[in-house]
Order: C-alpha cells, then structure tokens, then sequence
C-alpha cells in the first residue's frame, strides 16, 4: 500500500485540500497513516494551546498625551487657609448668640413695601420711556453715483476679496 | 453608552485624538506582545517590538484601509517585524526565563503546564525565522496558505515546504 505523504497530512490538517475524500478513504484504511496523523494533530493542539502571556506595563501610556498637572498650592497657604476657616467658624460660633438679641432691633422691609417700592420704580421708567426721543440726524447732501460706476465698484472689491482670501489660504492648502 | 468601534477610534485617532490610538494599544497591546512573544521568546525584546509595531501602526494609520480589521492586521504587523528583526540579528537571542503561568491551577499542574510551555516556546525559538514566522501566522493568526504567502512574499510552495519542515522540527525537537 502507498502511504500519504508528510505534506498532503500536513495540507489536509490545514484544510487546504480541495478533495479531501481520497485522503480520508486511506486513512480509514491504513493505521499506519492514521497514526501519523494523529500525532501531526497532536502537535497542532500543543501549538495552539500555548498560553498567552501578560504584559508587566501598557504600552499605550506612549501615545497618549501628557496629563496636565493639576496646580499645587504651597504647604504653609493651604494650612494658613485652613486655619482662618476654622477660626472664622469658631467666631461665627462664639457671636451667634449676642446677634441672636440684635436681630429683633433691626428693622427689615415687609415685603409688601418692597413690591411697593419695586412698582414706582416702574412706574417712573416707563414715564422717561415715554417722553424719550432720540435726536435729530443731521442731514447728508444725496451722492449721485451711476450704476456703471456702482457696478464697477462692486466688481472690484469682489475681485479684491478673492484674490485676498486666495492668498490667505495659499499656504495652508500647502 | 457603547464602546466605540475600532473603527471610529481609527478615525478618530487620524484626525489626530491621541487618545483614541491610546485605546486602540489597550485593545491590541496583550495580543500583539504575545505575537512577539512567540517569535523572539525574550519579554524584553518581544516587549520593544510590539511598542514598535505600534509606532508602525501609528505612522500608517492614514493609509490603513478602514474595512479592515485592525487586530488581525496589526498581528501581521508584528509578526513582520520580528521576522525582519529576527533576520537582522541572525544568532539566537538567549531565550528567556520567563515562565507561562496560570493562578488558577494548582502548583503542580501549573508547574507542569509551565515546562511544557516553556519547552514548546524554547522549540518554536529554536527555529529559523521564517519557519517561525509560518507557524505564527498559520497557528496563531489562521492565515491560509495564499495569505501566509501573499504577507511573507514568498511563493506558495515556500510556504508549504517551509510549514512542513517547521512542524517536522518542532515535533523531533518535542518529543
């Protein structure tokens, strides 16, 4: 009997063969190459069975942009301004109950004077809106300009805009 | 919300969004190092060339074709940089001492994966490039004869003869 060959076992194991019948009637016939296959298929499990590693650091920190540093306030500035915090606290603390007796002797607003108060002001806009009037505009003696000469006019600042923006672009298109 | 697309971080990461390519590295940095890995058996050297892969990466990322798929292409990437580098160099680097490791398992059998793992990754380092450079591409990145032939430029019995042989020397050399 005429074995396979190394390479049609290796093209077979690879499904590469276009008819793979011929080659799988030997091999249900022939122990001998059934046997060299299994162990050609037992080196490709090995193979792809190897385990995947892991990487000890990214790799992406190189391409991302440097993070920008947040400012840091001197040690004695943020101390001193912690201090005054809790000093200012310990005041507030300490007065509460002497402004707790002055705040009956304050007179505030109701807010029915507020509103009162709210509506003349209103009341008082809207007279200066109504007795406002702008002044006069001097006048200008009428220019007599011809279409002709308006057109040209209008032709030559079109050509004057583009010719500027070509120039302003010219080097960015570059 | 949705993570984005390799796709629109590649469109992202051309108009100049370096964080996206930075997110594109975090997807593909583990499989393009074990790529290397595979290749050179050296952490350190595998470790340099998947950041050069991804340099490359970066630098052509304008001419990528956008239907693609970024993982399996940038796979080749590597697997052609380290044949290049591996060619340049010639002698065998001193293979690595690093260990395959799975906590999962107990020490015993962990051990016994680790030498076993490290015997296969010592036989692949022990090849010459380009028979590594097939195996890689047809083991690990499932490229087809044509693709192996079309990514290595080499004629299509090249790639057979040279898939055979590997696999020839990797099984006496694991025996």
């Amino acid at each position: 009997m005429i074995h396979l060959t190394d390479e049609l076992l290796n093209e077979y194991l690879d499904h590469e063969l276009a008819d793979r019948a011929p080659v799988e009637n030997h091999l249900a016939a022939c122990a001998d190459c059934a046997a060299r296959l299994a162990a050609l298929k037992a080196l490709f499990t090995e193979l792809e069975s190897l385990p995947e590693l892991e990487l000890t650091h990214s790799l992406a920190a190189r391409f991302l942009p440097d993070p920008v540093p947040t400012p840091q306030l001197p040690r004695w500035l943020t101390l001193t301004a912690c201090l005054q915090a809790a000093l200012a606290l310990t005041v507030i603390m300490a007065a509460a109950p002497f402004v707790t007796n002055l705040l009956p002797a304050i007179k505030t607003p109701s807010i029915t004077e507020i509103l009162n108060q709210l509506q003349s002001l209103w009341i008082a806009w809207l007279d200066f809106l109504s007795s406002f009037s702008l002044p006069a505009i001097p006048q200008f003696p009428p220019i007599e300009i011809s279409s002709l000469v308006l057109s040209l006019i209008l032709a030559g600042v079109s050509l004057l805009w583009l010719v500027g923006n070509g120039l302003f672009l010219k080097n960015q298109i570059k | 919300m949705d993570a984005p697309t390799d796709r629109d971080l590649i469109l992202r990461a051309r108009r100049g969004d370096a964080e996206a390519f930075g997110e594109l590295v975090t997807r593909y940095q583990a499989s393009v190092f074990n790529v290397c890995y595979r290749m050179t058996h050296e952490r350190r050297e595998a470790e340099d060339l998947a950041q050069e892969t991804f340099l490359r990466a970066h630098s052509r990322l304008g001419t990528f074709d956008i239907q693609r798929e970024f993982g399996p292409w940038i796979r080749r990437v590597a697997a052609n940089l380290c044949l290049n580098r591996l060619e340049a160099q010639r002698p065998v680097s001193e293979l690595d001492d690093e260990r395959d490791a799975d906590p999962t398992q107990s020490p015993e059998a962990a051990l016994e994966v680790r030498e076993r793992s490290e015997q296969i990754r010592g036989a692949l380092a022990s090849l010459p490039a380009q028979y590594r450079a097939v195996i890689e591409l047809r083991h690990y990145q499932e490229l087809s004869y044509n693709e192996i032939s079309a990514e290595l430029n080499l004629p299509l019995s090249g790639v057979k003869s040279h898939l055979f042989r590997a696999r020839k020397l990797l099984a006496e050399r694991l025996k």
